[in-house]
């Protein structure tokens, strides 16, 4: 019997008689009452199509939450921007929007809505942004009606509406088609040019065509080129020439060389070498600006981490749901099973669980005591819990956090400027042999001057030299973003070659968030067969990460026949099984005895144990092979981790990793960083959590795989999107592939320059020559960088190590 | 060959006439999202008007 999977979200579907969802005329199995409400009204809406046309599950609906916190005036003037007539604009980021066919959904969705006037959904943004009227509808409607169709929504602040990525973007797409457009007129009159020169033309008839060619240059240089240019300004102004200042120059010289000729009716004019340039350089530029905007357009980590509302208690004690910046020191808030603590504070209930694994990196739900502390942006997966609130705002651990971030973002080295700094000797060395060739001409033969310096300025212009680096980058970018590897730094493709020390975060990176079963004991009467399965029996209904191990474990294909179930906070689950009553859960719980309390998990019927499970966290696919390819190839390997120690030892022996650090704090990672940096090695950080994101921005490079959060992301040069660890090895077998092209690119610049330059300087070389010898040593430099890919598909991916066996625990 | 002198600017009107086109659809979001409008005409729109959806949105 195949595994019934949920119609709406796909994940499989539990227990003997499924919740069904009735959608046309069939009725389909869905796993929760979320996915039913979330198909049913899709259907509702005539909207079945969307699953047809979607490529990709979303998430498991949600129980819909209660949004009404957000029709309050404090909260909606940061986020709602009132426009004339009545209107309201927000925009909102979406957790679950995957693909087009969910921005379909949601498209067709809200605007059956009256209140709705206008509606954008960015895919790549995960964003929507809703014009609706405030009258027929309020914002929480609007909220609740995103969270029924399965999406969380979180609204963003007034600023994000105004969105500079997308202008940005914009901007850079307008001008490469100006580039473009003006590339390719320039370049038809240039043929009509040459071909006159060897055939003969009319002086009249080629001053018009040169006047054309100018007129199309014209946009190129002062529309599509002023990058160049501002940055060339801005280089020259801090006295740090940089790879814009020999563009720009280039650029301006031979358009200006080309103008002076036009004018005096010279040899050869050069207005199809500018406008190419200036596409070539563009186009590399656009591809680099999409790869980093795709993965870093989900910022906004806090909007997600810190909750926008909090219930406060009155002075009666009665909750009433208020916007987070709203709350005070001293006052009290109630937090909700599940919910984000708004604010850092004091635990006032008894006690409760809090998962602090994005903040600490600890994989397990911390119990906290009446008077502990709790960290804003944790959550409390078993509560209730009072808190009275200690620190606000900016004062909290998260923010402290984000500042860090800041900070070593800031020490970021800066030594790959040596390339740029390179292309600037050579410009201005350019520059002086030019000078030097006028000068002599002068002396000797005074009309010759002109075209002999021209020809040494454009046979030398740094065309091959400026795109020998940018033309194989771009290329590499494009590769490794086909394998969901993005680079979002310059320096990252240089940092992955020097890295020779690498170091992990382990609960996400190395390790899944779930667990496995690893070893099963039977004590009691009872076969070991027999007790998993009545321990998968047991978690049937139960969704935790122990829950799922077991039920995997067990293969779970049998009919749920388990009753009363029961499950405890903190302890476990009971309940009866073919008529027996078992409990299953900690020792302490399940025995209910002070027994010593272990890792382990116990399965008792009314008279005593029965067998014990040894659960673990479990690998990724490839982090063995990775780690072993990453040290095959001389790096040094270390696990810095937030966790316990017994758990980081368990995946570094795991892993025959020796150096490892349990329970690290932030600023601790960086110290470490520090210390390994001032060694001399070139660390790479490898990590996903939030407490990573201060390591990712202190190290030499920072790599985050994909699927953490997004404030590790915001800070990382690389992201490892469909989450292998593998793209790792594959990034570096590219990166150096990469290394080395670019190296030939350069060699072959430099070997023509040195062969062209003194040719041109004693008049041997006529401009048309120059400018054909310029176009042909660029063509070749970017012929030579496409073959980055044929190196990239010989990187082979490390295979996925072997799953471990069940075996008996030792006695 | 003077039939150069009205072709040649014709045919800059022409790069001028798309470069405004393109800057247009750029501005009015045509280049935003290039996936979605692929799967609208793969919907049945007519069959099924959404009715009282307003009323089902909690």
């Amino acid at each position: 019997m195949t595994p019934l999977t949920c119609f709406h979200c796909g994940e499989p579907v539990g227990g003997d008689a499924p919740l069904v969802a009735r959608v046309g005329a069939l009725d389909h199995p869905v796993c929760c009452i979320g996915c039913r409400a979330a198909a049913e009204w899709i259907a509702s809406l005539g909207l079945q199509d969307y699953y047809r046309l979607r490529d990709a599950p979303p998430p498991r609906a949600v129980a819909v939450g209660d949004y009404s916190a957000w029709d309050r005036q404090q909260l909606q003037r940061m986020y709602v921007h009132h426009r004339d007539g009545g209107e309201a604009e927000v925009c909102v980021l979406l957790e679950g929007l995957r693909c087009s066919a969910c921005s379909w959904l949601i498209e067709r969705a809200l605007s059956a809505m009256p209140a709705v006037r206008e509606i954008g959904v960015s895919v790549p943004g995960k964003r929507v942004r809703i014009v609706w009227q405030p009258q027929l509808a309020s914002l929480s409607t609007l909220l609740g009606a995103l969270a029924h169709l399965g999406y969380v929504p979180h609204p963003l602040d007034r600023e994000s509406l105004n969105d500079v990525v997308e202008r940005e973007q914009r901007a850079a797409l307008k001008r490469l088609l100006v580039a473009g457009l003006g590339m390719m007129q320039a370049m038809m009159f240039a043929i009509v040019l040459y071909a006159g020169a060897l055939e003969g033309i009319e002086a009249s008839t080629r001053d018009f065509f040169r006047w054309i060619g100018l007129l199309v240059t014209i946009p190129v240089v002062f529309y599509a080129a002023r990058p160049f240019f501002a940055g060339a300004w801005r280089e020259l102004r801090a006295y740090r020439p940089g790879m814009d200042t020999p563009v720009a120059f280039a650029v301006a010289l031979v358009f200006v060389a080309s103008i002076v000729e036009t004018l005096r009716g010279g040899a050869h004019v050069y207005f199809d070498s500018a406008s190419m340039f200036v596409f070539l350089l563009l186009g590399g530029r656009y591809l680099e600006m999409r790869a980093r905007h795709r993965a870093a357009d989900v910022v906004d980590a806090l909007a997600r981490l810190q909750p926008a509302v909090a219930e406060r208690l009155d002075a009666n004690g009665v909750p009433e749901s208020v916007g987070v910046h709203e709350l005070q020191i001293g006052d009290c808030v109630v937090i909700a099973d599940g919910a984000t603590v708004p604010a850092d504070g004091e635990l006032v209930s008894v006690e409760c669980r809090v998962d602090e694994s994005l903040l600490s990196g600890e994989s397990k739900p911390l119990l906290r005591h009446r008077g502990e502390r709790l960290i804003a942006g944790s959550i409390v997966v078993a509560g209730p819990a009072q808190m009275r609130v200690a620190r606000v705002g900016a004062e909290t651990t998260l923010s402290a956090i984000v500042r860090l971030v800041g900070r070593a973002q800031q020490q970021r080295p800066r030594w790959s400027r040596y390339g740029d700094r390179a292309a600037g000797y050579f410009v201005g060395a350019l520059l002086v042999v030019t000078a030097v060739t006028a000068a002599a001409w002068l002396l000797i033969d005074p009309a010759r001057a002109f075209a002999a310096s021209l020809a040494v300025l454009v046979v030398a212009c740094p065309c091959a030299f400026a795109l020998a680096v940018p033309a194989a980058l771009a290329r590499s970018l494009t590769v490794l973003a086909q394998r969901g590897i993005l680079v979002l730094t310059p320096n990252a493709i240089e940092s992955l070659i020097r890295a020779n020390y690498f170091v992990f975060d382990k609960t996400g990176t190395l390790s899944e968030r779930g667990l496995e079963l690893v070893a099963s004991e039977s004590v009691g009467k009872l076969p070991v067969d027999a007790c998993l399965s009545i321990a998968a029996q047991l978690e049937s209904g139960s969704t935790h990460p122990i829950a799922d191990a077991l039920r995997a474990a067990a293969g779970c294909a049998e009919p749920a026949r388990a009753q009363n179930l029961r499950s405890v906070a903190g302890g476990g689950v009971e309940g009866d099984v073919d008529g027996e009553h078992y409990r299953l859960g900690r020792a302490q719980f399940a025995l209910a005895t002070e027994a010593e309390d272990d890792d382990r998990v116990v399965l008792a019927d009314g008279c005593g144990i029965l067998a014990r499970f040894e659960l673990r966290e479990a690998l990724r696919d490839d982090a063995t092979a990775t780690v072993a390819e990453l040290r095959k190839s001389g790096g040094g390997i270390e696990i810095l981790s937030g966790d316990s120690h017994s758990r980081v030892a368990a995946i570094a022996s795991r892993l025959g990793v020796d150096r490892f650090g349990s329970r690290v704090h932030p600023e601790q990672k960086l110290a470490r960083l520090a210390q390994l940096r001032e060694a001399g090695m070139n660390v790479a950080v490898i990590g996903d959590g939030v407490n990573d994101a201060p390591a990712l921005a202190g190290a030499d490079l920072a790599v985050a795989v994909g699927g953490g959060a997004e404030l590790a992301k915001s800070s990382a040069d690389i992201v490892l999107a469909g989450d292998r660890l593998g793209g790792l090895i594959e990034a570096r077998t590219i990166a150096i592939a990469t290394l080395r092209i670019m190296r030939q690119n350069l060699l072959w610049s430099l070997v023509y320059n040195a062969a062209a330059v003194p040719l041109a300087a004693i008049g041997w070389v006529p401009p048309w020559l120059a400018a054909i010898g310029m176009s042909l040593s660029s063509l070749a430099v970017i012929a030579n960088s496409l073959r980055i890919r044929a190196a990239a598909s010989r990187a082979s991916t490390p295979a996925p190590a072997a799953a471990p066996d069940l075996t008996p625990l030792p006695a | 060959m003077n039939i150069i002198f009205v072709l040649i600017p014709l045919s800059l009107v022409l790069v001028a006439l798309a470069v405004w086109a393109f800057f247009w659809s750029v501005n009015h979001d045509q280049f935003d999202d290039l996936d979605t409008p692929a799967l609208i005409p793969l919907s049945d729109e007519t069959s099924s008007r959404p009715v009282e959806a307003e009323s089902k949105t909690p």
